[in-house]
């Protein structure tokens, strides 16, 4: 094992350039898986900050009992669809009219002029998905439920969650074949790169041969060298990500109204990350020097 | 020492090696192997390095069957045959010292005993002094001696040389024939194939003539006469 580890030093050191080349190319290749990394973390952070921005209200009638009111804030919540749900009562929903026409006293005067309070209460829900509040509105859209709730929201914002659903699965489908398709050009490029690499020690490996060496012992040293190329590449990938959303951060923090976002999520998921990375890519240099050396063992 | 009996080996219905071939070999013989090119010549030495297998016949490695051996067993084969070629062969990102070394290590000898080992035989072939240079940095007859000091450093009992001197000058195929006297005085086996008229003339030792994949003469002290 030593030899192993010393021929495979030895290689690295003295093909140099090849070694060179090489790392440069996984670096290059992470970097392209990483970059997609950070489009997604965004496209999710976009998409989840639109469908936040997504609720519909339900309207109760100024004459609606409070049994009334909590048997249908208890039905609502019985859907797992439902995320989150928020009671208004009339004096609250009053004081949030007010405050949003503070600048318009007609409408502050003619409120005045009717003495009691002409506003229902409110419920506000959230669903985990956009596509769900067709589901809770049509599940509210029943005769027992006609005489108290005055309105729902959803009619005029229909169009918006469709249009929004549609974005989002596209945006999402879009970014899975992005992955896969990076995936197969990395794939294909350290493919290659190993091949090359070993085509170039074709004569070297059939000398060893004739020398009495075995395949393992041939095999040894690309295979820590494969295991040395991963360790560095991901390494320093990992490092020019790191300081690359360190630079980014700032400029996301901006738009997103979150500090650190890409950071966070980096630390969140650095041993997901560089694990992923580092297996997927000694995997990917292991089975393609095997399977390019493999021509020439059976020489 | 080598024993072939009716070997033969056919690449494609027109293109044939070896035919019927019998020839045997005694412990410490030297033996030239010459015929024109294409006669089969390169196809027996592969075939006594398992770099080939026969398509019939029996080939026998001190008493060795090795006609059908396994992928397996061909490094322990290469191990106890030394063999040198005309383009030398070495490890281009190896020194002189690590390509000698090399045919030690894949053996798995000991660290100690490489290090008192390798001196001696560079020595034997006069290059002690540049054992730290690299293939490239050494001449044509230089790059020669190092493929024998490797092919002599685990003793085999026989070497076999495919050409060694091809791509030599005349003063330094002399240099390398008489290492191949020399170490075939020790004892060792040796298989020399060549076309070179010269270094068989001067021999004066067995000569197999091999013509279209057939022996055609074996002179115990033989001239070459193609």
């Amino acid at each position: 094992m030593f030899r192993i580890i010393k021929f495979a030093l030895q290689d690295i050191v003295r093909n140099m350039s090849l070694s060179f080349m090489t790392v440069l190319i996984l670096i290059l290749m992470l970097l392209s898986i990483n970059t997609l990394i950070v489009v997604r973390v965004l496209t999710d952070e976009s998409i989840r900050t639109v469908k936040d921005q997504i609720d519909v209200s339900i309207y109760f009638d100024v004459d609606a009992s409070e049994e009334q009111i909590q048997e249908v804030r208890d039905y609502v919540s019985a859907f797992p669809e439902v995320e989150q749900e928020t009671f208004l009562d009339k004096d609250k929903v009053l004081a949030q009219f007010k405050e949003h026409y503070n600048q318009d006293e007609e409408i502050l005067a003619s409120l005045d002029e009717l003495g009691d309070n002409p506003l229902g209460p409110t419920l506000i829900i959230k669903t985990r998905e956009p596509k769900d509040y067709e589901k809770i509105i049509r599940a509210l859209s029943v005769p027992e439920y006609e005489h108290i709730i005055e309105a729902k929201t959803f009619g005029d914002t229909q169009k918006a969650i469709d249009r929004i659903h549609i974005i989002t699965t596209q945006v999402e489908r879009f970014s899975y074949i992005l992955t896969a398709l990076f995936a197969l050009i990395s794939f294909i490029i350290i493919f290659n790169t190993i091949r090359v690499a070993i085509f170039t020690q074709r004569t070297e490996i059939g000398i060893k041969r004739l020398v009495g060496a075995t395949s393992w012992f041939i095999r040894g040293p690309y295979l820590i060298e494969s295991f040395v190329f991963s360790v560095v590449s991901v390494l320093i990938s990992f490092f020019i990500l790191h300081f690359s959303l360190k630079f980014l951060d700032p400029y996301i923090a901006v738009v997103f109204e979150q500090d650190y976002l890409l950071s966070s999520y980096l630390y969140a998921h650095v041993w997901t990350i560089v694990g992923v990375e580092f297996f997927a890519v000694l995997l990917l240099t292991i089975l393609s020097s095997g399977l390019a050396m493999q021509r020439y063992l059976n020489k | 020492m080598i024993t072939l009996k009716n070997l033969s080996k056919e690449y494609s219905a027109d293109s044939i090696g070896l035919r019927d071939v019998d020839l045997h070999i005694e412990p410490g013989e030297f033996v030239s192997v010459v015929g024109q090119s294409g006669t089969g010549k390169t196809t027996m030495v592969k075939i006594l390095i398992a770099e080939e297998k026969p398509s019939a016949g029996v080939v026998e490695i001190g008493g060795w069957d090795i006609s059908d051996i396994s992928a397996h067993d061909i490094p322990l084969l290469r191990r106890q045959i030394g063999v040198i070629f005309q383009d030398f062969k070495l490890l281009t990102k190896k020194t002189v010292a690590e390509n000698v070394a090399f045919a030690l290590e894949v053996a798995g000898e000991a660290t100690h005993r490489i290090i008192q080992v390798v001196p001696r035989v560079l020595d034997i072939v006069g290059l002690l002094h540049k054992l730290d240079r690299y293939p490239h940095q050494l001449s044509g007859g230089e790059q020669q001696r190092v493929a024998i000091a490797r092919s002599l450093v685990h003793r085999p009992k026989i070497l076999v040389a495919d050409e060694p001197t091809g791509n030599l000058d005349s003063i330094n195929t002399q240099e390398i024939i008489e290492i191949l006297k020399k170490i075939n005085e020790f004892g060792t086996t040796i298989l020399l194939v060549t076309h070179n008229r010269e270094v068989v003339n001067h021999l004066q030792r067995r000569v197999v003539t091999l013509h279209d994949g057939r022996i055609i003469s074996d002179e115990h002290v033989g001239k070459y006469r193609l």
